[in-house]
């Protein structure tokens, strides 16, 4: 009963993405007057259905209803309740309807916010339902969550024990997803601002809300997957260049381009062309991470089923490739821009070189990435490419980039005086250079974490200059100036404030880079090892019995000197339904640094126990960085509407 | 577009000669999946550097003094002994698959790194692949 409800939701909504194509085309062609009125009972269809898709899922879902494929394959009667609702998307049919609902919201949204007559908004209506037309497709057909099983069983078999290992699953797909999907929102209108062969900046301007949700949704995807991996995983890192990694961040740096190429676009009315084939870009490589996320065409600990849904995705990729960026060659010049540029030396200037490079870090990972697939293809050879090559090549990029977010906000437009420039950067650069002398006094003798570092602190430096001067110039008081800056300009100051975020992070991965410590250590009960200051006391074993899995691990004792830092519980968790454990890491954090043991081996008689034991340095300015990058991109587009209309969704 | 053309030139030939540099520099950070067939049919790669092997552990052949592990490893064709520097994870047993990492001189793997397969398939007790149905048979 409860599949026939959903499949008749997908339904409901594949049928409504079809209406919403051709009646979205047909108001784009009569100019799009009364578009609102024309769209929507698609609109209507497509969320009321993509909402009875995920409800009858969940609902089957809570109420143990084995009969569904689905269910039995990826929920158990043990499983805990937060694991049964976030099961919805622990598996790719469940994640593709997660997909579709987020698609519908969006849709609704932009439905929400048509005009009259509009009809861009009505042709990226269209595009929009084109896009859902292949989600709910694929629900209808390759990816049915909704299949039954012809003999119930009386259990089901559990979710992935990766996924049901930590409460972060039930959040980081969503969060993913929110930012994935969303950029199908500047996609559509970029699309259609090409069909229309409209120059303005209109389509830029009505989407730039939505750019800047989707980027801090990714933002926080992307900074959650790693707090996930590090915490959860326990292989001691937050990074790995793991190709479904990758994936999230591919899209991450082109549309970090994007949302800079925009602001020149919306200044100086340049780079439009470009902006339309970043943002095709971005679309693309989505749909590349979802391809190479659910294809299980990269072994990965997140790649778990081989379907049709892979050939299906891949199909779908070359159609947005070859549309994409045919209609661009065929119809750019139209959108393309005619200012040029004043000087190389300027604030437009530094924005060009921030887009190449994120460009060109794009590309650089890109071809990582799928070098391996290729290399298969063509000779047969399984391979993975090692962290150390993308490090090679993403630290010298990374270096640039990060030094011209230091320059670049204090670069005036058009035309940058070097004087100007100099009388903005003297007071930052003295503090850089004493921080970078304090940093080589600490013991850290890398050139390129010096470096890192020394732009790091550029970078916050020159805003909190910048903020200061700005704040001082306006009437009133000073403090007063200084909260009222975030009004004034939310798009600047949140930008900065994403940058400030960036600074924390680079400067924290510098640290974690040139100062962490791994050591193998293996200790018998009630015996005691030294780890770089500290003394790790091993107490005991322990086991216990939980509804989903059995759980293993060691109890130890965190000394600094003598003072007793923290009690580290160790752990594997041994799910009934496969044989690889997951460990769980035991992680004292400290403002210095971070004490990670990761369990290796518990020999059953003699309980001798094999940890990892770990030391990162400032683990934590890493967290928060991320946090305030994506604080950052939400403060750019919340701080404005509150004096114009108020958020809906 | 005309005005674009020599910048899309420039830009296409660019990109290629960067290609071409990225990918020779490539070399050394490939990791190489190799079975145990693969690794004894190709005298190439003796010394030739690191890449991973993957294949089960052979039962009876784990021989285990502490520091370091011994094991066969197999694809059902061939079999390759195996050197494991370091304890082995706790799941480590007979039957198991593995990859291990390291080095090939002709008679011993040499690996300092082992991964417990992670396997996407999960699995009835008895080994089959599961499907609801295998595993509660109708009454």
């Amino acid at each position: 009963m409860i599949a026939l409800i959903g499949q008749a939701g997908v339904l409901v909504a594949l049928v409504s993405a079809v209406a919403l194509v051709v009646l979205g085309v047909r108001s784009f062609l009569s100019g799009g007057e009364q578009a609102a009125d024309q769209l929507r009972f698609p609109i209507w269809g497509l969320i009321g259905g993509a909402l009875i898709a995920m409800g009858a899922l969940e609902l089957a879902l809570l109420t143990d209803d084995f009969s569904i494929g689905y269910v039995a394959r990826n929920h158990a009667r043990g499983t805990p309740l937060l694991f049964t609702i976030a099961a919805a998307w622990a598996a790719l049919e469940g994640s593709i309807v997660l997909w579709g609902l987020v698609l519908a919201g969006y849709a609704t949204w932009v439905f929400r916010r048509l005009r009259d007559p509009d009809p861009i908004g009505a042709a990226a209506l269209a595009v929009i339902g084109a896009v859902a037309i292949f989600f709910f497709g694929l629900m209808a057909t390759a990816a049915n969550p909704f299949t039954t099983l012809a003999v119930v069983p009386a259990d089901g078999f559990g979710a992935n024990p990766l996924l049901q290992n930590h409460f972060l699953m039930a959040i980081h797909p969503p969060m993913l997803y929110l930012g994935y999907v969303g950029m199908t929102v500047p996609f559509a209108f970029a699309i259609a601002a090409l069909a229309a062969g409209d120059g303005s900046t209109a389509w830029l301007e009505r989407t730039r809300r939505w750019a800047l949700i989707a980027w801090s949704f990714l933002t926080l995807g992307i900074v959650l997957g790693a707090w996930w991996s590090y915490e959860v995983l326990g292989w001691g890192g937050y990074w790995a260049w793991d190709p479904v990694e990758n994936a999230s961040f591919l899209p991450w740096l082109t549309a970090t381009a994007f949302i800079h190429s925009a602001v020149v676009q919306r200044r100086r009315g340049m780079l439009q062309a470009w902006n339309v084939a970043l943002v095709i870009g971005t679309f693309a490589l989505t749909i590349l991470g979802t391809f190479l996320t659910r294809s299980g065409v990269v072994a990965s600990v997140h790649s778990f089923t081989q379907s049709a849904v892979g050939p299906a995705l891949l199909g779908f990729l070359l159609v947005i490739l070859i549309g994409g960026f045919g209609l661009f060659a065929a119809r750019g010049h139209l959108v393309a821009s005619t200012p040029r540029l004043d000087s190389l030396a300027s604030r437009e200037g530094v924005f060009l070189l921030n887009n190449l490079l994120l460009a060109l870090f794009a590309f650089v990972v890109l071809l990582g990435t799928i070098y391996p697939l290729i290399l298969e293809a063509v000779t047969g050879d399984r391979v993975s490419v090692g962290p150390p090559w993308f490090d090679r090549a993403a630290i010298p990029i990374g270096l640039v980039l990060i030094f011209a977010m230091g320059i670049g906000p204090i670069t005036p437009y058009r035309a940058a005086r070097l004087d100007v420039v100099w009388d903005r950067l003297r007071g930052p650069l003295q503090f850089t250079a004493v921080t970078a002398a304090v940093v080589v006094l600490l013991g850290m003798r890398s050139v390129t974490a010096l470096l890192t570092v020394g732009f790091g602190t550029l970078i916050i430096s020159a805003i909190a200059r910048n903020a200061h001067v700005t704040a001082r110039a306006r009437p009133g008081g000073y403090l007063q100036s200084l909260a009222s800056l975030f009004r004034s300009d939310p798009g600047f100051w949140g930008g900065m404030t994403a940058h400030t975020g960036v600074a924390l992070v680079v400067v924290a991965i510098a640290f974690s880079a040139s100062f962490d410590t791994r050591t193998e250590i293996t200790l018998s009960p009630g015996e005691s090892a030294a780890f770089d200051g500290y003394t790790i006391t091993y107490v005991q074993p322990f086991a216990r019995q939980e509804s989903n899995r059995t759980v293993i691990g060691a109890e130890f004792i965190l000394y600094r000197g003598d003072s007793r830092r923290a009690t580290l519980r160790p752990r594997l968790n041994q799910y009934d339904n496969q044989v690889q454990a997951i460990p769980t890491p035991a992680v004292h954090t400290g403002l210095r640094e971070d004490v990670y043991l990761s369990l290796v081996r518990i020999e059953p008689e003699s309980q001798i126990v094999t940890i990892d034991a770990m030391r990162f340095p400032l683990m934590w300015m890493l967290w928060l960085g991320g946090l305030i990058v994506v604080g950052g991109g939400a403060l750019s587009f919340g701080a404005k509407k509150r004096t114009r209309e108020t958020v809906s969704v | 577009m005309r005005r674009y053309r020599w910048f899309v030139v420039s830009a296409l030939g660019l990109l290629a000669v960067l290609t071409g540099f990225l990918v020779a520099n490539i070399g050394d950070d490939l990791v190489y999946y190799q079975t145990p067939s693969e690794v004894l049919t190709d005298a190439g790669r003796v010394g030739a550097g690191r890449f991973r092997l993957g294949g089960q552990v052979v039962p009876g052949s784990i021989a285990n003094d502490g520091a370091s592990v011994t094991f066969d490893v197999t694809d059902g064709h061939a079999t390759v002994s195996v050197a494991h520097e370091g304890a082995p994870q706790q799941l480590f047993r007979e039957g198991i698959g593995v990859v291990v990492e390291g080095t090939w001189d002709g008679a011993i793997f040499h690996s300092d790194s082992m991964i417990i397969k992670h396997d996407e398939q999960y699995r009835t007790e008895d080994g089959g692949v599961y499907t609801p149905d295998s595993r509660y048979p109708s009454p």
